[in-house]
């Protein structure tokens, strides 16, 4: 009998731990997730300034500008160009080293925040190792509009 | 001609191991009569595939465009040793790569002098199996050796983000890892049925020590790589892909600790087996997510839901089988003396605890996202947020138990006793960490708490050979086991320091740099003289040149570069990095300004980077020691 007790009482508290343990993670999941939207969702859904997402997309043809700005007394490169699903755009902002493989007409995915103006201020511009590689994302973006050309 | 004869070899390996997986399959209604010597099959595929691997080879040095693979991934300008890399920098290719080495393993076991005979025709039995499972993906969708028509002139070229020597060696080692664990699951499935257990591990023990070493190597020399050449100033990025090659490195992790109880005193041996089929299932796993491209991934080869579905299947298939397997021959072994918490093995048991709750949530975060597309229809990602949340916590009882565990008696341990043993150990701890807190006042607290932690670690195990020494004279006679611990866990120790300075105390500064410009970055003074133009053999460079002083004195000329390939105008940035043993300067260049005398540069401070590398060779040595001492046990 005690030794049926001390089992159950290890089996409780192993299972006690295991669901802490498990809250514990899925809480941390929620609180870190990052949305991915297409430009026409963020439209769509009125996402919150200063919520992180990702935004995917198209470069827009001849939307990718370049522009000197002052912080702190150095001068930075502030790089702005538009991400389009073909429906909706959104205009991105970004300070940094574009990757190399980051071009106009071209698939992207970016992170960031958008800000109370409209604009998405993008913390980082995603890379890709392959130039033929696509983030599924994007490649249904792609099929969408396929589709409505079909049509 | 040498890419029909490769053709021709890889559908006699298909033939061939289709032979054991018809045995396999039929179990014990096969004719007793018929069967065939597994071993002397294992052998004929490991050499049928390694000429099969060969005409690949050939037909990427000679440049034969007819082939599908080598027309996308090659390029006649190419240098000759990326011409040879090529053959795995792509999916078929490097699939065959991954069947070559696991034949060989299979033929490594057959010359293995511990098992029996019976023994060996039972595990090569489900090796060719595993095998035969491979070249059928490989026939069926992804044939090396698929012909295009017409051939064109010239190649695609290789990803010129692969071209370079890391990446060349990479792959190699990580699937010398990975697939490592198909011969550790087909030991330790033929193991269920075999009665004498305590041989059945010291038959598995040097497996697993191999892989692992191998796998360890693989991830670091991957990280190495995304360090210098994606110029992002970081080494590990929580990546799906990097986090595939993380879980079977953890179970197998805990696999290693396990197995020295397993073997020491018979304990456990139930869960050595599961550990190590689920090592392998890892392994797949990640290959599935690798190769089918349901992650967004920067590694994804551009994918084909084909495969993505016959490598599930294939996951499926081998999972059940182990688990079935499993659930049908493990023997309960009915008076299993208890383990006490407070002892080695209580202690390695808890390590086993915690390595599979790092699984568990690496796991969670690399396909959750995977879940949430199919079921709530919502595309999201897990960052590095999640995991360096849930990872940091647990790092503290994780290295609490990395410095007691070692000094823990086996059977049983009194805490009290214990403490008193550690007494000075303890108190020089506490000093070390109060020096370091004083020394580094204003870093971040979280920076300072881990590297304390991380100077524990190595500072208890060096402290374990002082008390051992003191017992006996000479240093000479340290037990090898003990060598490989102490090695082992000064390697977390430099990685966990490595990993802290490399993320929280990192500096980086973006900024138009004019030619002769000083930038100041720690205690570097960065001046840039200018970019010229470099022609290398298939691409053309621009490469900044920067003079690094410290003070008024020159200490080094970094040039990094921005490549600009001739086929397929893909760019790349290749990174310039200054090591000390406090910490690198790295720099990368970007674009030109418009008015031309000004250029975007890229300058990093990452302290204690080196570590990091350090770290994974220790672990690389101690995993060493480990490895010879159970061949050494053998005989």
């Amino acid at each position: 009998m005690k030794q049926k007790n001390k089992r159950l009482f290890i089996l409780s508290l192993s299972i006690i731990l295991f669901a802490t343990g498990s809250i514990i993670l899925f809480t941390n999941l929620r609180e870190n997730l990052i949305f991915f939207y297409s430009p026409s969702e963020i439209i769509e859904k009125n996402i919150e300034p200063n919520q992180k997402i990702r935004v995917g997309g198209m470069v827009k043809e001849k939307s990718l500008k370049k522009k000197i700005i002052d912080v702190d007394g150095r001068s930075l490169e502030e790089i702005s160009f538009i991400v389009t699903d073909f429906n909706e755009e959104i205009k991105i902002s970004y300070v940094g080293i574009l990757p190399d493989l980051f071009k106009e007409g071209q698939g992207v995915v970016v992170e960031g925040i958008v800000e109370n103006n409209g604009m998405f201020v993008a913390k980082y511009v995603l890379a890709k190792h392959d130039e033929n590689y696509m983030p599924p994302e994007i490649k249904n973006i792609k099929s969408i509009r396929d589709k409505k050309n079909d049509i | 001609m040498i890419s029909e004869l490769g053709f021709l070899f890889l559908t006699i390996v298909f033939l061939v191991s289709s032979l054991s997986s018809f045995e396999l399959l039929m179990n014990k209604n096969y004719p007793k009569d018929y069967s065939f010597c597994q071993r002397k099959l294992s052998n004929v595929l490991f050499f049928l595939t390694l000429t099969c691997f060969t005409c690949l080879t050939i037909s990427f040095i000679n440049s034969d465009f007819s082939l599908n693979v080598v027309s996308k991934n090659s390029n006649s300008q190419l240098p000759v040793i990326y011409k040879f890399t090529g053959v795995w920098g792509n999916h078929e290719g490097s699939i065959l790569l991954w069947l070559l080495v696991m034949t060989f393993f299979g033929f490594l076991f057959s010359k293995s002098s511990l098992a029996s005979t019976n023994f060996k025709n039972d595990v090569l039995k489900i090796q060719n199996t595993l095998c035969f499972l491979i070249v059928s993906f490989i026939l069926f969708t992804s044939n090396p050796f698929e012909k295009t028509f017409p051939p064109p002139v010239e190649g695609a070229d290789l990803n010129p983000l692969l071209q370079d020597p890391g990446l060349a060696i990479h792959p190699p080692f990580l699937y010398l890892g990975y697939v490592g664990f198909s011969i550790i699951y087909s030991i330790s499935v033929a193991g269920l049925s075999y009665k004498n257990k305590s041989l059945f591990i010291k038959i598995l023990r040097p497996w697993v020590f191999m892989s692992w070493i191998f796998l360890t190597c693989g991830i670091g020399l991957g990280s190495w790589w995304a360090y210098y050449e994606l110029g992002w100033g970081g080494f590990w990025f929580w990546d799906p892909v990097e986090n595939a090659s993380l879980l079977p490195w953890l179970t197998a992790s805990a696999l290693l600790h396990t197995i020295v109880i397993a073997d020491k005193k018979g304990l456990l041996i139930n869960w050595t087996i599961i550990l190590s089929i689920l090592t392998f299932i890892l392994s797949l796993l990640g290959t599935f997510l690798v190769r089918s491209g349901v992650l967004v991934s920067v590694h994804a080869f551009a994918s084909d839901p084909t495969r993505g579905v016959y490598i599930l299947l294939l996951l499926a298939s081998i999972s059940a089988f182990g688990v079935v397997k499993y659930l049908r021959n493990h023997q309960m072994i009915a008076s299993q003396p208890r383990i006490h918490l407070v002892s080695r093995e209580g202690m390695i048991s808890l390590n086993n605890i915690f390595m599979l709750s790092l699984t568990f949530t690496v796991l969670l975060g690399t396909i959750y996202p995977l879940f949430s597309s199919v079921i709530f229809n919502s595309k999201i990602s897990v960052g590095a947020p999640f995991f360096n949340s849930i990872l940091m916590p647990v790092m503290f009882p994780f290295v609490f138990g990395m410095i007691m565990g070692p000094y823990v008696r086996w059977g049983k341990d009194d805490l009290i006793k214990l403490l008193g043993r550690l007494k000075i150990l303890l108190f020089a701890l506490f000093l070390i960490s109060f020096t370091i807190w004083y020394v580094n006042y204003d870093d971040p607290v979280l920076a300072i708490i881990f590297i304390i932690l991380g100077i524990w670690i190595i500072v208890s195990s060096l402290f374990e050979v002082i008390q051992y020494k003191k017992g006996k004279a000479k240093i000479s006679s340290l037990p090898n086991k003990m060598i490989a611990q102490v090695f082992a866990h000064i390697g977390i120790g430099l990685l966990i320091i490595g990993a802290t300075g490399s993320s929280i105390l990192k500096k980086e500064k973006i900024q138009f740099q004019e030619i002769g410009e000083i930038i100041k970055v720690n205690k570097f003074n960065v001046q840039f003289q200018g970019v010229k133009k470099v022609e290398g053999p298939n691409y053309i460079s621009q490469m900044g040149i920067f003079k690094i002083f410290i003070k008024d004195k020159e200490i080094s000329i970094l040039k990094p570069e921005k490549r600009f390939y001739n086929s397929g105008n893909q760019v790349t940035t290749e990174a310039a990095i200054y090591s000390t043993l406090l910490g690198d300067l790295y720099i990368a260049i970007g674009d030109i300004h418009q008015n031309k005398t000004k250029w975007t540069t890229r300058i990093w401070y990452n302290p204690y980077t080196i570590w990091i590398w350090v770290g994974v060779l220790f672990l690389t040595i101690g995993g060493s020691f480990s490895f010879f001492n159970s061949l050494r046990k053998k005989r």
